[in-house]
């Protein structure tokens, strides 16, 4: 049975282990940021149901997600970017989005069509953004196509949307469902959810006319680059077929700091997915009924996903305008020594000897 | 305990054994073609596997990777079920129990390569937390050159895993590491794959079949070192092509504690000390430990004449201690210097590995070896009462040694009689002039010393005097017999410098102070051996080649140990005793 609930942490002794040393290292961290400013904001452009669109993303510093403070998920150091006492004030919050409008207006030649607004947490649950701040975007952005608000799905409720699908905008909510699988969900990355949840989000925000974008993990740790490969394949297919589940984004893991899979980076016992995957994956699910984007962040570096060094920036580039127009015929022309390589790992690695290469 | 894995013979820690499926392998070896994978349990719920007797069953499992904190593991670690036929569990190092399996399977141990304490700390305290009679496989780390210390280790079972990898890498693997391809002229090599071939014509899949030959060699090799009882000569060379594993064998050697109950007190081959890490051999140690610690000098109311060793062993074969001993002529006690071993008093030349060792002779020792031999030398006088001492040896190298000993406990006076070679007739002579008007000891009191010298040795402090009242010693040096009583108590083993007891001089052991190595045997009658589930029970300081006594509710009898102690009562396979003579109890 599903308890979907931040504060519903008691599932047992791996989410208690997993929450004790993701405390831990979370206690690690001393800085702070400066809660008149968001966390970062950038221009960039986007594959969206209707076609590629300037975009600005935000990621605004609301004090923080919820689970993280019970310890939250092994992979995820962006806690670490919240105000340390975790109250950051609606006037806090409407300086952050003056800030965003300002870099925008400084930066592009015109306003972006898509506005992305993440938060470290859940935009949707009203101890991060309370109910003036969401009608304040609603109505500073309420001149564009489409916004995209980060939530776990415990916070997708038809009136939290409402005031952007007012506003007149296409909304869509981004979900870190990481997996469709339950059991990896809760062993691996340490996330109290379940896909049914996640299904019932979805079944929220189709119901008051807004779409899902499904954000899954690739590779977390503990799981093999077949395993994570075969758990992406199968996971982009579970949530194309989820009504309202329009999107997909696959994230390889990065390594970030303060994490447990930081810890084990740090002793040798992770390695981010290969690049090879991303492709594979990507390829392997062109025909899935959503469109399939991924974007590498860190990719190249130790930390991030990668492959043998000297093909690194090929593929990235591969990845990134399969990302624009979903025509996996780019892929055909990527060759490279290491792919030997990589077809062994994927064969020959077990949950007993990975990681097998660096 | 275990029906499909048995230790048919070990050298140190490294075990020669058998995996006992169908067809059997003999191991060390790589089991990439008979090992079944039933899967990781971190990406889904899986039924336990049918086993096969083809086959090695890894069962469900959760590795480990390294650096996973062991909150986290022990909150995930399974159970492992109980499963007829031939299974393997993995564990990690922090986590390694005995679940009742054949084999196991050390996770995490790829994150470690390079890392010397923990790699050689990860397989030491999973061989400790696992019966000694089941099978060790670590997987995926295996190459030519990290093998071998691998295997000293106590590692069982590899896998070609990654010498593959490595191929596909473009890493060329030898038993003194890896190159790139790119960076080799020729191929030294004549494998199938390599014979004839210019290395920028190797395709990477020919490069692992090359790495993989390699490994498959370097595997039959590390067998046969170990039926020849030579396993550590090699590995002492060899790592020293890799400094991470020249660290390791060191790391290793300071585990006295997984050592020595490891390594046999008597064994067949020659050692060979050709490096410094020879100096803390647990064979050289453990000599030095005892001719200072247990061995009672006795005839210490004569002089005492140093000596150098000699290349021929025993060391009174040699020409040059016959010119030396004819110069002494039973005047003086002889206590011959050397290393690694220090010194070795003339009724302990036979002892292992007195007569049964070779080193690099240059006359130069290293501060090494100096202070170790001079530290022996030290504690060995500090325990006898010479009434002075003449070193009879080469000014260099041994005179500074014995000076630094004599200086350190405040020695008797000491006479130098060499001033170029000890052979010399200057040398010889004035060797014979410092014996002058000293009076001979008798043959009877050389042979009582050497029987009760090498008893100490053998059984503990003091045994020499505890075993024998008045012996009468019988026979032509080495051969000699002990009867006491017109009993024969024991025969002197020639070979290793041991004291063979028979059934009498068992019983008279009984009857003394000295902790007698019993193992406890169910109601049978043995002979020839005792089997290893017969054991009810085995005195944890025995090791391969101790005299033990075998002791049950219907017999009673003397043998030579071929496990230790711990492997005895663990052991579910293999012999545990070779019983020299043994009556019925009633
Ligand atoms: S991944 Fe999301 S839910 Fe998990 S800790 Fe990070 S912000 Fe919270
Ligand atoms: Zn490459
Ligand atoms: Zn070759």
């Amino acid at each position: 049975m599903s308890q979907p609930s931040p504060e519903v942490y008691e599932r047992g002794r791996g989410m208690d282990a997993h929450n004790l040393v993701m405390r831990e290292l979370r206690g690690k961290r001393d800085d702070t940021y400066d809660p008149s400013e968001p966390t970062r904001v950038w221009l960039d452009e986007d594959h969206t149901p209707d076609g590629i669109q300037q975009s600005l993303t935000i990621i605004l510093n609301t004090g923080g997600c919820r689970w993280a403070r019970a310890g939250g998920c092994t992979m995820c150091g962006y806690v670490a970017e919240s105000v340390e006492d975790g109250s950051v004030t609606t006037e806090q919050l409407a300086a952050q989005v003056e800030y965003c409008v300002e870099h925008e207006r400084s930066q592009a030649d015109s306003p972006a069509e898509l506005i992305k607004i993440y938060t470290s947490g859940s935009f949707l649950d009203e101890r991060e953004v309370g109910p003036e701040t969401r009608e304040l975007i609603a109505e500073t952005f309420s001149d564009r196509t489409r916004i995209v608000v980060e939530s776990l799905p415990d916070f997708v409720l038809a009136d939290r949307l409402e005031p952007f699908l007012d506003a007149g905008l296409a909304v869509d909510v981004a979900i870190g469902l990481e997996t469709a699988s339950d059991r990896i969900r809760h062993d691996c990355v340490n996330k109290y959810f379940d896909f049914i949840d996640f299904e019932a989000a979805c079944s929220t925000a189709a119901d008051v006319g807004a779409g899902v974008k499904a954000y899954l993990l690739l590779k977390p740790p503990f799981l093999t680059e077949e395993e994570a490969i075969q758990d992406m394949i199968e996971s982009i297919h579970r949530c194309a077929d989820v009504p309202g589940c329009h999107t997909v984004s696959m994230n390889p893991c990065n390594v970030q700091r303060y994490t447990m899979v930081d810890e084990l980076f740090y002793r040798g016992g992770y390695r981010p997915p290969w690049l090879w995957s991303v492709v594979e994956i990507l390829e392997m699910t062109a025909n899935a009924d959503a469109i399939v984007v991924s974007d590498p962040v860190g990719h190249g570096s130790d930390r991030g996903p990668h492959n043998c060094g000297e093909c690194d920036n090929r593929v990235y580039e591969a990845i990134k305008a399969f990302n624009l127009d979903q025509e996996p015929a780019i892929f055909d022309r990527l060759e490279c020594d290491c792919l030997d390589t990589w077809t062994m790992v994927r064969h020959k690695e077990t949950g007993y000897n990975q990681p097998l290469v660096d | 305990m275990t029906d499909w894995f048995e230790v048919l013979g070990r050298d140190g820690p490294g075990r020669l054994g058998e995996l006992r499926i169908e067809p059997s392998l003999n191991t060390p070896a790589a089991v990439d073609d008979v090992v079944h994978d039933g899967g990781s349990l971190w990406s889904a719920d899986r039924e336990v596997p049918a086993t096969a007797a083809d086959r090695l069953t890894i069962l469900p499992h959760r590795g480990m990777p390294t650096g996973t904190r062991a909150v986290v593991q022990e909150a995930f670690t399974p159970e492992s079920p109980a499963v007829q036929g031939p299974t393997a569990v993995v564990v990690s190092p922090e986590m390694a129990a005995n679940v009742g399996a054949d084999a196991y399977v050390l996770s995490g141990l790829n994150g470690l390569m390079g890392d010397a304490r923990r790699f050689i700390g990860a397989i030491t305290s999973t061989r400790m937390a696992i019966p000694s009679d089941t099978a060790l496989y670590a997987p995926g780390v295996a190459t030519p050159a990290t093998l071998p210390l691998m295997v000293y280790a106590g590692i069982d079972l590899v896998d070609r895993v990654a010498a593959e990898v490595a191929g596909m890498e473009g890493r060329y693997l030898l038993s003194d590491g890896a190159s790139p391809i790119d960076q080799l002229t020729e191929l030294p090599c004549a494998c199938e794959v390599c014979v004839g071939q210019d290395p920028n014509e190797l395709d990477r899949a020919s490069i692992a079949s090359h790495n993989v030959a390699t490994l498959e060699a370097a595997i039959a090799h590390l067998r046969d070192r170990i039926r020849a009882g030579r396993l550590r000569e090699y590995l002492e060379g060899q790592v020293r092509h890799i400094p991470w594993l020249t660290a390791g064998l060191r790391i290793l050697d300071a585990e006295w504690g997984y050592l020595e109950p490891r390594t046999p007190v008597v064994r067949q081959g020659r050692l060979d000390f050709t490096t410094d890490d020879a100096l803390r051999r647990v064979e050289v140690l453990r000599f030095a430990e005892r001719v200072t610690q247990r061995f009672i000098p006795r005839l210490d109311d004569r002089p005492l004449v140093l000596l150098p060793c000699s290349r021929t062993k025993p060391y009174s074969d040699s020409p040059s201690h016959r010119d030396f001993r004819e110069a002494i002529d039973y005047r003086a006690h002889i206590v011959s210097l050397t290393s690694p071993l220090g010194v070795v008093p003339d009724e302990l030349e036979l002892v292992y590995p007195a007569q049964h060792y070779e080193v690099a002779v240059t006359g130069r020792w290293s501060a090494n070896e100096r202070t170790q031999i001079a530290d022996i030398l030290a504690s060995y006088l500090d325990r006898a009462e010479y009434p002075r001492i003449i070193a009879h040896v080469p000014a260099e190298g041994y005179r500074a040694v014995i000076e630094q000993a004599v200086e350190e406990i405040d020695g008797p006076p000491m006479t130098f009689t060499v001033d170029g070679h000890p052979r010399d007739e200057a040398a010889l002579s004035a060797l014979r002039e410092a014996l002058e008007g000293t009076m001979r000891y008798p043959l009877e009191r050389r042979l009582d010393a050497i029987i009760r010298g090498i008893a100490d040795v053998q059984f503990g402090e003091g045994a020499g005097d505890a075993l024998f009242e008045t012996p009468s010693i019988s026979g032509r040096y080495p051969r000699l017999r002990v009867d006491e009583d017109g009993e024969q108590l024991a025969t002197l083993v020639q070979q290793y410098g041991q004291l063979a007891l028979t059934l009498a001089g068992a019983e008279r052991w009984l009857t003394t102070a000295i902790p007698v190595r019993r193992v406890s045997i169910e109601a049978f009658v043995p002979h020839g051996s005792v089997l290893a589930p017969g054991v009810v029970e085995a005195s944890d300081d025995i090791r391969v080649g101790d005299e033990v006594i075998v002791d049950g509710p219907t017999a009673f009898g003397v043998g030579r140990a071929t496990m230790s102690g711990q492997e005895m009562v663990e052991s579910s396979r293999g012999i545990a005793v070779d019983v020299r003579h043994v009556r019925e109890r009633r």
